[in-house]
Order: structure tokens, then sequence, then C-alpha cells
């Protein structure tokens, strides 16, 4: 059993279209889960031609805290012991919390000095959808809700109920194609893969966030490999390589910018399934080979 | 006066538009800060051609025990939210640095004085940096490892709307990736908010998740749709106007802005046909903060 990591530091350089590939590349030569853990943009199960989730899960795991106007007596020690400046004044000098802002730590409960004035009230988070692909292999994908906190506890929750899937249906692997950035997302969906694949564009700015999203990979320990995707759109650019043969990273491919893709992702499609003789195409071919090897 | 840059997606083009649109306003003569609260994966000094200048770093709390005074009550620890202090049988509590949030429930609701000691860890870091084009950029950088960036965004935009109120006009905020709490942090308090798209499904899906923030937070929003060429526009306007929001600008694919964001120089001081895209919605931005369209 293996739990791969697909990461990038910087969002919108190819993670989900590569991944979908390399998806649909090995459906016949494993049996695998995949987990779209990008819980505040989730968009494989759209490049998987996902039309329908055929089980979807609530998920309450938030919490907000909520001011009763009528016993509050505005004395503002909420507003102001608030670490994330959520609590806000209306025009009518009432108190009252930003749900959108709001991280769910009671601060302002615990220093309230009418009692049962501010409670923490459960919150949904968002949902987390099942769906078995075209394609024959079942994908988990998580959607947090707009401004709520902790995308990361729902990825987690995501994970946990891609294991017990994998054990109903005897699957072997789990891909986990996770957020932009480097935060609790990223964490939850490195947190346990056995190897972690990153993507990056041989641009300055993907070059600074992969390196960050190397460093959670090495709190980790886990092996990582790196993909160049547009690896032809700046010439002369050689410090991604170079970072890379520095620390030890094997390279797994480079697929060239290709309008292929752009045309494949209209379509609902990976491009290996829509334009399979395009470069790009070819290249993920290869790259695919070497995952295989990964996986052994 | 604040404006924000988001988009959903991550790598629609939020700080190249971000990036050209400061630079553009202040152009036009607009006084202007810029913070970059993408704490997760901070760029726009790399397409300012700016290197971080003035760091600062960003101490979080955390508790200290002193086990001498602690009664071993547990309070600490049902208090905490994040589950961040754990208790030994005898109730004796110990902190796991990574899960605390440093939000102080512990400390405040700890029954014996000076139990609980003032301890802390550095998170990550600010920086303000003097940008070649004549504004200042406020970056918050979240530390590797730490999952939380919220504690940060906040003392980031702290620390630039301090700057912006010494050195007056306009704040503009350039986002993270993602619709979560940490994006609404990020935007709160603008007068304006553009969303950066592109017209392939993904970028449509995440549109939609933008403006429904930007619907629930009561924001005029703007809609800029990048690499137009790449898909079907029509589709974005659809998802925009059932939000109320309207595209005021496209940007097709071009290999120009892609030499000029590896480059780290803003495409809109240059002298081809994209720089004009830029300087129409500076201009577009100055008439809408100006005489409220």
């Amino acid at each position: 059993m293996m739990q791969m990591a697909i990461a990038s530091g910087k969002g919108g350089v190819g993670k989900s279209t590569i991944t979908a590939s390399l998806l649909y590349l090995l459906k016949d030569r494993y049996r695998f889960i995949a987990v779209d853990a990008d819980a505040e943009a989730p968009n494989l199960g759209l490049l998987l031609g996902v039309e329908e989730w055929e089980e979807v899960r609530e998920h309450v795991g938030a919490k907000v805290a909520k001011i009763n106007p009528e016993s509050c007596i505005r004395c503002g020690i909420c507003y102001e012991r608030c670490p994330y400046d959520s609590i806000h004044i209306d025009e009518d000098g009432n108190y009252f919390v930003n749900e959108l802002t709001c991280e769910g730590c009671n601060v302002c409960g615990l220093v309230c000095p009418v009692k049962g004035t501010i409670t923490l009230e459960p919150a949904r988070s968002g949902v987390i959808r099942r769906a078995t692909t075209k394609y024959g292999f079942p994908i988990i994908s998580a959607q947090l809700d707009v401004g709520r906190p902790e995308s990361g506890k729902l990825v987690t929750e995501e994970k946990e109920w891609a294991k017990k899937l994998m054990e109903e249906l005897n699957l072997e692997h789990m891909i986990v194609d996770s957020a932009a950035g480097i935060g609790c997302q990223v964490i939850a969906s490195l947190g346990g893969a056995d190897a972690a694949i990153l993507i990056a564009e041989p641009t300055p700015a993907s070059l600074s966030d992969v390196q960050r999203a190397y460093k959670v990979v090495q709190h980790f320990r886990e092996p990582a490999y790196l993909i160049i995707n547009k690896a032809d759109i700046n010439p002369g650019f050689r410090a991604l390589r170079e970072w890379a043969e520095e620390e030890g990273i094997p390279i797994l491919g480079e697929v060239p910018y290709d309008r292929a893709i752009p045309k494949s992702m209209a379509m609902l499609k990976p491009v290996v399934e829509a334009f399979p003789d395009s470069p790009a195409s070819r290249a993920l071919k290869e790259i695919a080979e070497r995952v295989a090897e990964i996986i052994g | 006066m604040q404006i924000a840059v988001s988009g959903g997606k991550g790598g629609t083009g939020k700080s190249t538009v971000a990036t050209n649109l400061a630079v553009a306003l202040h152009s036009l003569g607009t006084d202007i800060v810029m913070a970059d609260l993408d704490v997760e994966a901070p760029n726009d000094h790399l397409l300012l051609g700016a290197e971080l200048a003035n760091e600062e770093p960003v101490n979080q709390f955390m508790p200290r025990f002193d086990y001498s005074k602690c009664t071993k009550c547990r309070k600490c620890a049902e208090v905490c939210e994040e589950h961040a202090i754990v208790t030994l049988k005898d109730g004796t509590p110990f902190l796991m640095p990574v899960l605390c949030p440093g939000c102080r429930a512990c400390e405040i609701v700890c029954p014996v004085p000076g139990a609980i000691l003032e301890g802390f860890r550095t998170i990550g870091h600010t920086y303000v940096t003097q940008t070649p084009y004549g504004f200042t950029l406020v970056t918050g950088k979240l530390r590797e490892g730490e999952e939380r960036s919220m504690p940060l965004v906040v003392v980031a935009k702290k620390k630039a709307l301090e700057i912006q109120k010494k050195e007056g006009g306009m704040l503009l905020v350039d986002t993270a990736a993602g619709t979560g709490n940490t994006v609404s942090k990020a935007i709160e308090g603008s007068r304006l908010l553009i969303a950066v798209t592109e017209p392939t499904p993904l970028g449509i899906h995440d549109t939609e998740l933008i403006l429904k923030l930007g619907k629930l937070m009561k924001l005029e929003t703007w809609v800029v749709v990048n690499r137009s060429d790449l898909g079907d526009v029509g589709k974005v306007a659809e998802i925009a106007e059932k939000y109320g929001a309207e595209i005021v600008a496209e940007i097709p694919y071009s290999e120009n802005i892609v030499k000029s964001y590896v480059s780290g120089k803003p495409i809109v001081l240059e002298n081809v046909p994209e720089a004009k895209i830029f300087r129409d919605l500076a201009e577009r931005v100055t008439a809408f903060l100006g005489g409220g369209e």
C-alpha cells in the first residue's frame, strides 16, 4: 500500500491536470483511490469528468462564536481580546462576530463577563463527497464552505474516509492531490504519505514556493520527486533544475507548454485521453512510467 | 481606502494583476501601499523585482507551564479548542506546540496567577519593502511547517494598515488562493474586490466560490478574465452575472506577460499592447473609488 501526495506550493502550476493524467494512465495497472485535498478550490473531480456525487457527507466540524445582543452589556472586552479581530461593532453599537473570519477559539466567550452571552455554536464547515469516476476508480473530494476555518481538518476527514473505502473495495494505493500553499491543508495531505511528488514551472515564483513545499515534505522525511510543468516557457531559467539537483530530488520528467491542456480541460478530460499524441501527453506517458517504478 | 485582488483558484494571475495594478495606480498619481497576504506562497516581491527587506519575526503566544504553581485542574486543556494541551493521568498539562493557535484561552481560564507563563514561537515573518516603483510592499510569510496562516495574515494586514495610515493613500491587498477564512480576513474592509480567473471549467468553478464570498461580504466585485483565449469567457460572464459582478478586463495569453512575469518587471510600464489593459483597469479603479461610479 502506498500513499502518494502531489504538492506544489504555488497554485495553478498544474497539480490537478498532471494528477488527472497520471491517474488515467495508471488506472489499469493499479487499484487506487484519488483524493482531491484542495478543499478551498476542488477541481480534480471536474477534470475526471465527475458529474454527480454518489454520497455527500456534511461536515460540522467548525465552530463560530455568537453574541446574544439581548444580554450583551456592550463592555467591549470581547472586541479587544479577539486574537483575530473578528468582532465588530454595528451602526447601533452592537457587537457581533464576523462568521467569515472567526477561528472558533472561544476567547470571546471566556472573557465575556455576562455568562451565556457569547456561545460557541457548531457550524457546517463543508462537505466531503464520493464518486466513482468513469475510469473505474473512486474519488473523494472535499469542499469547504466559503469563509470557514480549518480546511486541514476536512482533508484529514477525507483521508480517513478514503482509508475505509480502500479496505472495503480492496484498493492498494491512495493518490492525494493537495491544495496550493504550505498550510494546514497541505500538511494534512502530506502527513502519512509515503512519497511526495512536487510540481513546479521554471519561474522564480514557482521555484520559491516549491522550495517552501519541499521544506514541509522534509519535516515528514518523505522521499520527494519533481515534475517540471510548462518546462519550455522560460528558456534560460536553470535555477529550478539546479535546485533539484542540489537537493538530490529526482526529476521525473518535463511537460512542455501545450495548448492541448486547456483544450482538454474544456472537454473535462485528462489531456492524455483527449489528445494522446500531443507533446504534453507524450511527456506525461513517460512520467507515468517513472511513477509506476516508484509505486512498484 | 482598500481594494483586494483574489480569485479562488491558484495560479490564475492574481499576483500579476495585483502588481501591475499597483504600479499603474501609482503612476496615475495614487498613493499606494501593497500587502501580499498570500502568506503561504508570497510572490509579489518577485514580480516587482524587489528583495524582501526589514524582516521582523511574528511571535505568537504559547503557554509555558510553571509546574510548581500548577494545580493540575485541567481547565487549560478542557478549554483548548485545538486540543493542543494534553494532560497526564494526574492532570499535569503538556503543550503540543504545532497545534497551539496562540489564542490565550488557556491563560484566561487558568485559576492560579503565574502558573501559565508567557512563551512564544516564531510562526513567520513580515517584511516592509520599498519597491523600485515608488510604493511600499508589506509581505507576510508563514514559516514552513506552521499550519495556521490566519494569525500571520492578521499581523501582516495590521502592519500594512498602519503604514497606510501613516503614508496615506490606498491599500491594495493580494490574497492567497482559496476561499477560506484567511482569504476573507485579507479581503475584509475592501471597497472593491477584483476576482481574477481563467475561462477553464476549473477557473469558472472556483470563480463561483469567490463570488459567493464577495456577495456574503457585500462587496462590489469585478472579474478579470486572464488567459481569456483559453476557454469560454461567456461561461464566466454567466456566473458573474448570477452574483451581480461584472467582467471588467480580458487578458489573452501572452508571451510578453510571461516574460515580464519571470523577469520581475511589471508589463504595465512597457510599450506593448498588453500594458494598456492594466492601465485601463487602473483608470477604472480610480474612477470607481473617486466618483463612486
